[in-house]
């Protein structure tokens, strides 16, 4: 708020505001503090007066300057021609008063559509135009790889001998980090949560560019002991305490040391990392083919995405005379492509679509808004048709007259980007509250200087659109309406109105169009089977710890007794547990073989895995095809069982029953047998198809071979909303030091997996109700015009005898061919633009038949409702008073 | 927002003269000033004070000085004073104010005295 406030001096004259911008600024920061002491309500009431004095006061001193810089004495051209537009602006200051009115619904409509422009562009621009907070950072590239025809998915991560490779051979790149990023267990003290954290090889921050705030960076001599934690981790856990350098911290499964604290805005990978842990990549230790990480380059400078993708390609080629691995692998490797895109595109290139196209909505309303507003200036020129005949025959020339009437729509307009910027900065937290959190960057969204600077450009854009248009007809008065002396009766039907109307019926239609392909893809994905149910689920984490929690076997027990113990709750239908719960964690991929396959230690398939216990098919409603569900004694005996997804059956053994079939997880020395096969379930989110999946029970062939210490445990209960407080009294009673977290209902969890789309959807939606209103009042006031000039007209022809239901069909039909002009042009515009949507649509096409024709006719509806009420009107004119009007 | 009476000096001119006739002062120290004087009813805004002080620099009843002393740290350096026009600008207005305000208490007077 204090930064829109001070952006508003730049509104001041330059001369103005070079000798006392300063301390104008430093006023109101003064006051504004003093204010802010006093609380928000304080704060908001001087901000809203403040701004009212600035505005109210630069524009006087752009009319009325009583500063001018000490070259004012040079009465120039161009000085001369200044004075005329500070005359001009004050005579179009004079008049709008004169008109409240007009004035009132032109800036209005203007101060609002401006005022969505504002507020998206001020989003558009932190999300998508600021540069990311790194230095050179144009030269900073993600590398991934594809592989066509290998089976691999369109993209992937590469492995560390590609790291390797890249680091030692590239003649492009400068500097290079591979990641992998995962959510794991972080405990300090008492707290306990599942965060997602990082880890890279240290070249991470000189390849960003990045230093902490404080403590330092890791180094080779930390090995895998040392940890780099954000600026939000500080903040929230340890409250800014510097002193926690050099503290330690149980980070996934061990203990670590905390070196040191990034800055606010490093931020690497955008997903809400809270720590980055040390490490590096060593080339002697590398089994090739453990694909799945993330790199990062900083190329040297005038290196091309393509000639980078060519070297690397050519370096990885090499990689099986250097590294070994299988037959497989070497295939794979001749299959294998660099994929390099720059980081930008890489973070923020899933959010552009929507973003860019919300943008293009709010501009398309604006384009309404000023049609509608351009057709009150046409309207109010025509008014003055005699005034300007008689000034431009007592010699004014066009400029002149052109420039008197562009004033006042540049007093309007100023006026509504004044408007508009207050209106931004009340609606832009409102709108920032919803909109979806995994947005990158939003959240540092606010009203900045660059967002004033757009605002003032769309201001003038609308003053152009809005007045030239109406000033240049204007200016070419038809001389005769002297000699006529009267406002002239029935004038040829005007093509500039029309042809706004038909341009504003064209823009409405496209967002129409646009809003109604997203409601389709939001019912689709609401009514998609993700093969679990959503309802009556609560979900929720613990992470249990104790001397008596030593091994697999341990936890296994601790997990049965206390499932049990949560069915025993008052309401609760049945129990499970599983490692990663859907649409909130994501499930690891390797590679399983089964017996009739090759022997190499890479073949078989890639395939999902999680764990699982407790009834958790039965609580998920996950349909149990065929076997049956782990029982106590999978968990508690070393039976290496597991149960498998339909697809990952089918991958494996196509057409064969699985039950009794052996796979083996890539480095696992014992086979698993199936005894079961469920129903494949998505788990990411409602769009994508599942992946094969395989359920192992809690422990593994020995106690060590894997503890699974915070699982998802899933209740199934008609009280999903509330029964959260008896589910924390037991947690209490079973592990009085364990904290809960990760606490969700499964209908929240879907809500949130779909809210990309549906914030879109909702905020498309807002947008071309507001496109189609300004539409049909825009329809509405043409009409009512064309009645009001032709009333007399029409009084003749009811005194002749033209039945009122004739006269209402003429008004209507005239408004219908205008309105069916513009849905044509509409039609075909959507056709162009609607693509633009493709990514957010799911299940309907960008070009739906149903959708452009369902659309087209409410259109219809819409224009003839408008023309309704006017044709109404006419029919119902009195011959006799029509006739005695002039 | 400054009223103007119709003498070409509006409330906040006078007031803005009024309290530099002690001395320079810088903008907010005058912004205080005007405060405290008109005991509250003027709250002086940035860009209404500013243009005020813009147009008596303009008309040569303000200048812009060096101070003596630095009471606000940090805020900016720049001092206005009174010029001789200034000065006397400020005792005409008062005078015409007690003059006025003469007048009204005489025939409130008068009102007062009839039944």
């Amino acid at each position: 708020m204090k930064r829109a406030l001070l952006a508003l001096i730049r509104t001041f004259p330059p001369a103005f505001r070079h000798q006392f911008g300063v301390e104008i600024r430093e006023q109101i920061e003064h006051d504004y503090d003093d204010a802010r002491a006093n609380g928000i309500l304080a704060a908001i009431g001087f901000s809203v007066a403040t701004a009212a004095d600035l505005t109210r006061t630069s524009i006087a001193e752009r009319i009325r300057p009583t500063w001018t810089s000490q070259s004012q004495h040079r009465e120039d051209n161009r000085m001369s021609m200044m004075s005329e537009w500070t005359r001009d602006l004050r005579h179009a200051v004079r008049s709008l008063r004169r008109t409240p009115a007009f004035a009132i619904v032109s800036i209005g409509t203007l101060g609002l559509a401006i005022g969505v422009n504002a507020g998206m562009f001020s989003v558009v621009d932190t999300v998508l135009l600021k540069p990311l907070p790194f230095a050179h950072v144009d030269r900073l590239v993600h590398i991934a790889a594809t592989a066509p025809g290998s089976g691999f998915p369109d993209e992937f991560g590469v492995a560390a001998e590609f790291f390797v490779q890249y680091k030692e051979q590239s003649k492009l790149i400068e500097d290079i980090s591979t990641y992998n990023s995962f959510t794991s267990t972080l405990r300090v003290g008492d707290r306990v949560e599942r965060v997602r954290m990082s880890s890279p090889t240290n070249s991470l921050y000189s390849t960003l560019g990045a230093k902490p705030i404080l403590g330092r960076l890791p180094v080779a001599s930390d090995e895998n002991n040392a940890a780099v934690i954000s600026y939000t981790l500080w903040q929230t856990w340890f409250g800014g305490d510097p002193s926690i350098i050099g503290k330690a911290a149980s980070i996934a499964s061990a203990n670590r040391t905390i070196v040191g604290v990034m800055g606010p805005e490093f931020e690497m990978p955008l997903d809400g990392t809270l720590l980055w842990m040390s490490g590096e990549v060593r080339p002697e230790g590398i089994t090739p083919g453990r694909f799945g990480s993330s790199l990062v380059a900083r190329v040297k400078p005038g290196v091309t995405n393509e000639a980078l993708e060519t070297e690397l390609t050519a370096l990885a080629k090499k990689l099986p005379d250097r590294f070994g691995g299988s037959a497989n692998y070497r295939k794979l490797i001749g299959q294998h492509h660099a994929v390099v895109r720059s980081l930008r595109d890489q973070v923020v290139g899933p959010v552009a679509a929507p973003l860019w196209v919300l943008l293009g909505a709010v501009g398309v309303v604006l384009l309404i808004a000023c049609a509608n507003v351009a057709n009150l200036f046409l309207v109010r020129a025509e008014g003055r048709q005699r005034d300007l005949a008689v000034r431009r025959a007592i010699g004014a020339d066009r400029r002149q007259l052109i420039q008197s009437q562009m004033s006042e729509a540049v007093v309007v307009a100023a006026t509504a980007g004044v408007l508009a910027m207050i209106f931004a900065s009340i609606t832009l937290p409102i709108f920032l509250k919803f909109a979806p959190p995994r947005v990158p960057r939003i959240a540092l969204t606010s009203m900045d200087a660059t967002t004033l600077a757009f605002t003032f450009a769309a201001a003038l854009l609308s003053a152009l659109l809005c007045g030239l248009f109406p000033a240049i007809r204007a200016s070419r008065p038809d001389l005769n309406r002297l000699r006529d002396g009267n406002r002239g009766a029935t004038r040829s039907r005007s093509f500039a109105r029309d042809g706004l109307v038909v341009g504003q019926t064209a823009l409405a239609l496209v967002l129409l169009i646009g809003s109604a392909l997203l409601v389709r893809s939001f019912w689709s994905l609401r009514h998609v089977n993700p093969g679990y149910s959503t309802e009556n689920l609560f979900t929720f984490q613990i992470a249990p710890e104790g001397p008596t929690l030593r091994n697999g076997l341990d936890y296994a027990r601790f997990d049965l007794d206390f499932l049990d113990k949560l069915a025993a709750l008052p309401s609760v239908e049945s129990v499970g547990l599983v490692e990663n719960i859907p649409l909130n964690e994501g499930t690891v991929t390797t590679t399983f073989r089964t017996e009739d396959g090759s022997n190499e230690a890479d073949a078989g398939a890639r395939l999902n895995y999680t764990f699982t216990a407790g009834n958790y098919f039965k609580t998920m409603s996950i349909a149990q095809l065929r076997g049956r569900s782990f029982t106590r004694d999978d968990h508690l005996t070393a039976q290496p069982n597991v149960i498998l997804s339909r697809s990952a059956a089918n991958l494996m053994w196509p057409g064969k029953d699985p039950i009794g079939r052996r796979l083996q997880r890539q480095g696992d020395s014992v086979w698993s047998t199936v005894v079961g096969v469920v129903d494949d379930v998505m788990q990411d989110d409602f769009r994508h198809q599942p992946k094969p999946l395989v359920y192992f029970p809690l422990v593994g062939p020995t106690p060590r071979s894997w503890i699974i210490d915070s699982p998802a445990y899933v209740i199934r209960t008609r009280r999903a909303e509330t029964i959260a407080p008896e589910v924390r009294a037991l947690v209490r009673q079973v592990a009085p030091t364990a904290p809960m977290y990760r606490v969700f209902t499964m209908a929240g969890l879907a809500k949130d997996s779909m809210i990309q789309l549906s914030f879109t959807m909702l905020t498309l939606a807002i947008v071309s109700a507001l496109a189609l209103i300004l539409g049909a009042v825009g329809l509405y006031g043409v009409l009512s015009y064309i009645v009001a000039q032709r009333t007399r007209e029409i009084g003749v022809r009811m005194a002749l005898g033209a039945e009122a239901s004739k006269v209402r069909r003429m008004v209507v039909m005239q408004g219908a061919k205008v309105v069916a002009v513009g849905i044509a042009i509409g039609v075909v515009a959507a056709l162009a633009s609607t693509r633009a949507l493709a990514s957010l649509l799911y299940e309907v096409k960008a070009v739906d038949t149903v959708t452009f024709v369902g659309m087209s006719m409410s259109m219809i509806a819409i224009g003839l409702l408008a023309s309704y009420l006017p044709a109404r009107r006419a029919s119902r004119v009195d011959p006799v008073e029509s006739l005695r009007g002039d | 927002m400054s009223q103007n009476d119709g003498t070409g000096m509006s409330t906040l001119e006078y007031h803005v003269l009024l309290a530099l006739a002690g001395g320079p002062l810088h903008g907010y120290a005058i912004k205080d000033a005007v405060t405290d004087e008109s005991s509250g009813t003027l709250t002086p805004r940035a860009g209404s004070m500013y243009r005020v002080i813009a147009r008596m620099m303009t008309s040569g009843l303000v200048v812009e000085t060096k101070g003596d002393s630095d009471p606000h740290p940090g805020l900016a350096r720049k001092y206005y004073g009174l010029t001789a026009r200034g000065r006397a600008a400020l005792a005409a207005e008062a005078r015409r104010q007690k003059n006025a305000a003469a007048v009204a208490e005489r025939r409130l007077g008068v009102a007062r005295g009839r039944p």
